[in-house]
């Protein structure tokens, strides 16, 4: 198919601004008369808040009010269960629980203030075990809870007994994870406005998801969403993780702002991001399988408990997917897994890229090289073996016909232009010197969009202007991946509009239509139907316009190049000349489109359903040196094989590869919130490290294209799948390397020498 | 806390402030002077969001006090800008899609700038190094080492 | 929050005078990569000061100068300009490994020589070849001016001998023979901007293929950066191609654990400052070779 928009590495929409430092992010906005905010933190991660004596704080220059909990109208919010304190009431649940928020004329002023805040605590004995939370007769985080179980996914295919029974070999393994932190390089920052316009409280800033944040906002507040307004800025990268932290920090500013009646800024500092935000569910996970000789897997037995920290946030969520994918994309008949969350008084945890499938697809197939081995097999014979093709049955009971299931194009390109084959058993030998070098490989399915976890469903609005250019209203939000360019690209390419013709509005609650949140690598998939259907609804009436007027039928009529092309293709006018003869006619040139997912299906019983719509497969074979003398590991090269259907933007899927591999690679090799009964022991990046450009592997993306019938030009997802695979495939190339197996994120210079994870306190 | 004076250059404008004795040269370049593209993600020099240039060299402008730099230039991104005219740097991150959130890439575009301006023609690793200090979670580098390749060989041919 | 007046003397004379006056009270800020990194988490290390007084600006304490025996580094020179000095690499060239590790080019273009020592961190990186080259600083007050081995300047993690009222002007180092070898040695856990996990300088000359002047320094293995008398002595007169790798590695593990004692990282870094020692020494052989 040819096009003249999408398809096309178009450059961003966004980017004059990025280049030229006039993008205004959440702390670059200023308000006349604002007051700036500081948050005052508990001092225990578990306590009993005995006494809060503002009194000296108070007092203070400058200071112009200071909120607790008290002064919260309610003070518990969460999408999925209501248990998240703004502010903490009776106690603290972790460390980054917030006791109260000063609003002062300086930042200063407030930093002032808050130190002379004097709160009385009484130290409480914590959990900050999954496993211990688990026990029965622990210390109950919520005590309006039975257990602290905040939930249990089982799943139920077949007879996993039988399975085992029929396998030749069966291998058990334990796989664990630790806290991510998102690293996003811009700290939370939210103004709340009081009485703007007509709305109660107007909140800019760092918002990841609008409507999620209004409706907790609104909610915390008890206003009508109506009165609440949430404008996005500039966001400084999210990863998932700007959603219930920037909620929270909402609320308390627009309560300040509410009781000053000033604007009022909380931009957090890097430590307070890190102390306060929600990380990425460390997981402990049980696998056991079973195949027979030939490598046919028969049974896959899972347990994974995720600790959900001191709140539920996302876990009911985050775990389901991990539900989904915890078998990986395998032909299994017999398949029992349990997948849990436990509350404890850790931070909390919730959306991160990747979303429960990172933890799960690294020991998914860190297990799969092993029984490779343990078969004799190498490790891309094992998985084809197994892998799903069209029509193949997931665990859930899914029959994937939907769609191209690429997984053997994926696995096979990635494994041929890595060369694969030739360098595993090459590096399996003995290898001389210091340095070792290994090859690993890891695939995955991952299912598009929010799947059962909530309706997924997403509007766009398009309003065509009298000279011919566009406005385009998103309910979807731009979090620097690209998707105001992507947007723009699919109504360019309807419309016969050059992108630079369309400007995509900043999301704004007041006009954009809900549409949910910008997660779960949707935008593409589902705000891209949507702006198909507006753009398509809007081309509609302007050839309906044309056609009564100019003796043409709609269907001979053509949109290119800002032009209206008539039957056999004269040109008639330009769609600006028509906007405005339109226009003047009284003619509705604003059009809708509203797009709901294809039905899906989930029994939290059994696990069984068909959780998704439709899939993309991937794969990434990761190529590294490990120094088996002082346990260095320097990654040297990812192949990233992805299926995105169709490449709206193929520079900007390449960014995506090229992020998410980096990110996977942070995952794999250095990155580890450490937390010591609760406490946060890496709060900055000098001790919290990401990659930085001198751990950049060579990366080759290969973009793999079979356009899905239910995505629009028959794109789908990229952002997500980029992360998940490259943990689990550095895991298996360093095993590759030091016939060393580790199966404890991440693989540290300790892991390599000592086999073990050491911190200070001991383990 | 009291005040000191000092005079500044940024962006080729002469500024005659008094600054606390605490503030930093990323809090004087964004309360004072409103440059905002000079951005604060770390607050210990770990990041690189709000790299400027100081007196022709790369620094992270929350590890200066002001009160220290006294006679001093400072550019930031703001300042790459001449007469609506983009630099060429900038102009090659807009070509290779160098950018997503945007967050670091006033930070990477001074780094690189430094570099360019001592070295016209660096490696690879030169250009690694030069941005070895600016920390970005989306791009994963490629694009932004490409867009710094790419205009060192124009800079080469001109 | 930490609150401070500024000083800003315009030379030396005048710093001394001030220091003179209320060392006490006065933090020295050169760079400030460390510094400013500690008021801003607000860190215990600082004690208490009322003035931060800035000495970055003072002219002359960042030049490097070419004498007879010795080399002499101001202490305001940055990491970057040690980096970039020829006198240093012909000279030094460990240093320059060394120095080219130190955080991001934006750290080294403000870090300085003389704060990298003075904030005595236990992993500073020009510290270990410091001591490996026999450095020493030169200390001045008003009235006075004094040297000591950079070793004995050092006299705890974060610690170190110099008094309220003196500022440290210069590193000075003894030239060495070509006939001498070096080798820095860094374990990170990633590339780039990364705290050394543990750095070792190897500093050399060997006569008849043995090892004769030999200088064995690691840092971040104990609480203080310094030399490694015991295995030094077994390797002195030893023959290169003679060496019990093995032995060696093993003994250097024990060495340091006779000085820090069990701790949570002896596990790792037994073992590894031993490999290390091993790789610096094969480098220098293969040098020679």
């Amino acid at each position: 198919m040819e096009f003249n928009h999408v398809h096309k590495s178009k450059k961003r929409v966004d980017v004059y601004e990025k280049v030229t430092g006039r993008a205004k992010y959440g702390a670059d906005m200023r308000f006349p008369d604002m007051l700036y905010a500081q948050t005052l933190y508990t001092k225990y991660p578990y306590a009993e808040i005995k006494n809060i004596d503002l009194g000296s704080a108070q007092k203070q220059n400058d200071v112009e009010a200071i909120i607790t909990a008290e002064d919260v109208p309610n003070n518990k919010f969460g999408v999925i269960i209501e248990n998240q304190q703004v502010l903490a009431e009776d106690k603290s649940l972790f460390i980054g629980d917030g006791i109260a928020v000063v609003a002062a004329k300086t930042a200063k002023a407030a930093g002032r203030a808050v130190e002379l805040i004097d709160v009385q605590y009484k130290e409480l004995k914590g959990v900050y075990d999954s496993l211990e939370a688990r026990k029965e007769g622990s210390q109950l985080i919520h005590e309006e809870n039975e257990s602290n179980q905040v939930i249990h996914h089982p799943l139920r295919k077949g007879n996993v007994k039988q399975g085992f029974l029929e396998s030749d070999v069966i291998i058990k393994r334990e796989y664990d994870t630790p806290f991510i932190e998102q690293s996003y390089i811009e700290p939370e920052a939210v103004v709340a406005v009081p009485y703007q316009e007509n709305s109660t409280i107007t909140i800019y800033g760092s918002i990841q998801n609008p409507f999620a944040t209004q409706e907790a906002v609104a909610s915390v507040l008890k206003e009508k969403l109506n009165k609440v307004r949430i404008v996005q800025n500039h966001m400084g990268g999210s990863f998932g993780g700007k959603d219930e932290v920037v909620s929270s920090m909402a609320a308390r500013a627009a309560i300040l702002a509410l009781k000053t009646e000033k604007p009022v800024r909380l931009v957090n500092t890097r430590d307070q991001s890190i102390k306060e935000s929600y990380k990425r569910h460390p997981y402990k996970m049980k696998y056991k399988i079973g195949a027979t000789h030939d490598g046919r897997l028969k049974a896959m037995q899972i347990e994974a408990v995720a600790d959900s920290g001191a709140y539920a946030c996302q876990t009911p969520f985050v775990t389901w997917r991990s539900v989904v994918q915890a078998t990986g994309p395998y032909e299994v008949e017999n398949v029992k897994t349990d997948t849990y969350g436990f509350y404890t008084n850790n931070i909390y945890t919730g959306a991160m890229r990747g979303y429960g499938s990172p933890q799960v697809i690294f020991a998914q197939e860190s297990l799969m090289d092993e029984l490779a081995e343990e078969l004799d097999m190498d490790p891309v014979q094992l998985r084809l073996k197994n892998i799903y093709h069209n029509n193949s049955i997931t665990a859930s009971g899914q029959k994937l016909d939907s769609h191209q299931v690429s997984l053997k194009e994926v696995l096979t390109k990635a494994v041929e232009k890595s060369d694969f084959i030739e360098k595993y058993n090459r590096y399996k030998k003995e290898q001389p010197g210091d340095k070792k070098r290994g090859i690993g490989l890891s695939i995955s399915f991952r299912g598009c969009s929010l799947g059962a976890e909530a309706i997924d469903a997403a509007g766009i609005i398009l309003s065509l202007k009298k000279d011919g250019s566009v406005n385009l209203y998103s309910g979807l939000a731009e979090n620097g991946q690209g998707l105001k360019t992507v947007y723009c690209q699919m109504a360019g390419e309807i419309l016969g509009l050059d992108i630079d013709r369309i400007n995509f509005m900043e999301v704004d609650t007041l006009i954009s239509p809900d549409s949910g949140s910008t997660v779960a690598s949707r935008a593409t998939l589902i705000g891209g139907n949507a702006v198909k259907k507006a753009a398509n609804n809007l081309a509609n009436r302007i050839k309906k316009f044309i056609a009564e007027r100019y003796e043409q039928t709609e269907g001979d009529i053509v949109l290119k190049d800002g032009t209206i092309y008539g039957k056999k293709d004269i040109e008639i006018m330009s769609i600006a000349e028509m906007s405005s003869k339109a226009a003047m006619e009284g003619v509705y040139l604003t059009s809708y489109g509203w797009y709901v997912s294809p039905e899906i299906s989930w029994d939290e019983e059994t696990g069984q359903g068909n959780p998704y719509f439709t899939y993309v497969y991937g794969c990434q074979v990761a190529e590294v040196e490990v120094d088996i003398k002082t346990g260095e590991i320097s990654v040297l090269k990812m192949t990233a094989a992805h299926d995105v259907g169709r490449a709206i933007n193929p520079a900007n899927v390449k960014g995506q590869i090229y992020g998410g591999v980096m990110m996977g690679l942070g995952y794999g090799i250095m990155e580890e919130l450490k937390t010591n009964q609760g406490y946060i022991q890496n709060t900055n990046f000098d001790e919290y490290l990401i990659p930085t450009v001198k751990d950049m592997p060579d990366i080759d993306p290969i973009i793999v294209e079979n356009p899905d019938p239910d995505g629009p030009f028959g794109a789908k997802s990229i952002g997500e799948p980029t992360l998940e695979l490259g943990a689990a495939a550095i895991a298996n190339a360093v095993a590759n390397a030091t016939d060393k197996r580790i199966r404890s994120l991440p693989i540290n210079l300790e892991q390599i020498i000592v086999g073990r994870k050491l911190s200070k306190g001991g383990e | 806390m009291q005040k000191v004076k000092v005079s500044l250059t940024v962006n080729r404008k002469k500024y005659n402030l008094k600054v606390d004795p605490d503030e930093r040269l990323l809090d004087t370049l964004r309360d004072r002077l409103h440059l905002f593209g000079v951005k604060e993600g770390c607050s210990i020099g770990e990041c690189g969001a709000c790299t400027v240039i100081l007196d022709g060299k790369a620094v992270n402008s929350c590890m200066v006090y002001t009160f220290q730099i006294d006679g001093s230039q400072v550019l930031t991104v703001e300042g790459l800008e001449i007469d609506g005219r983009l630099d060429p740097l900038q102009l090659s991150f807009i070509e290779h899609q160098a950018v997503q959130c945007g967050f670091c890439t006033p930070g990477m575009l001074m780094s690189a700038k430094a570099l360019l301006n001592k070295n016209p023609n660096p490696d690879k690793e030169a250009i690694k190094t030069a941005i070895e200090g600016n920390l970005c979670r989306c791009t994963g580098y490629q694009q932004i080492i490409e867009a710094i390749e790419a205009s060192t060989k124009k800079d080469g041919s001109e | 929050m930490i609150e401070f007046e500024a000083l800003k003397p315009q030379n030396l004379k005048e710093a001394l005078a001030v220091l003179k006056e209320k060392g006490m009270d006065i933090k020295i800020l050169a760079g400030g990569t460390d510094l400013l990194v500690e008021i801003n988490n607000n860190s215990d290390r600082l004690g208490d000061f009322k003035y931060l007084m800035d000495i970055s600006s003072i002219k002359g304490l960042d030049e490097i100068e070419n004498k007879k025996e010795h080399l002499i580094i101001g202490a305001l020179c940055t990491h970057t300009q040690i980096s970039e000095s020829e006198l240093i690499k012909r000279n030094f060239p460990i240093l320059i490994r060394a120095a080219k590790t130190i955080g991001s080019t934006q750290i080294r273009n403000r870090g300085t020589i003389g704060g990298n020592i003075n904030n005595g961190s236990p992993a500073a990186d020009l510290i270990t070849p410091l001591i490996a080259l026999k450095g020493s600083v030169i200390l001045k007050s008003k009235n006075k001016k004094r040297e000591l081995p950079l070793q004995d300047f050092i006299t705890g993690p974060y610690k170190t001998d110099r008094k309220e009222d003196e500022i440290m002007t210069k590193i000075k180092i003894p030239k060495i023979t070509s006939d001498y070898q070096s080798s820095f040695q860094k374990v990170k856990r990633r590339q780039a901007v990364a705290i050394a996990r543990i750095n070792l300088a190897v500093v050399t000359d060997i006569k008849k293929k043995r090892f004769n002047d030999i200088r064995v320094v690691f840092g971040s293995a104990t609480p203080t950066a310094i030399r490694f008398l015991k295995i030094e002595k077994r390797l002195k007169q030893a023959h290169i191609n003679e060496l019990d790798l093995e032995s060696i590695a093993e003994q250097t593990g024990q060495e340091m654990v006779e000085i820090t004692g069990e701790r949570w990282s002896t596990p790792y870094k037994k073992p590894v400052v031993g490999n290390l020692l091993i790789r610096a020494l094969q480098e220098i052989i293969r040098e020679v070779q």
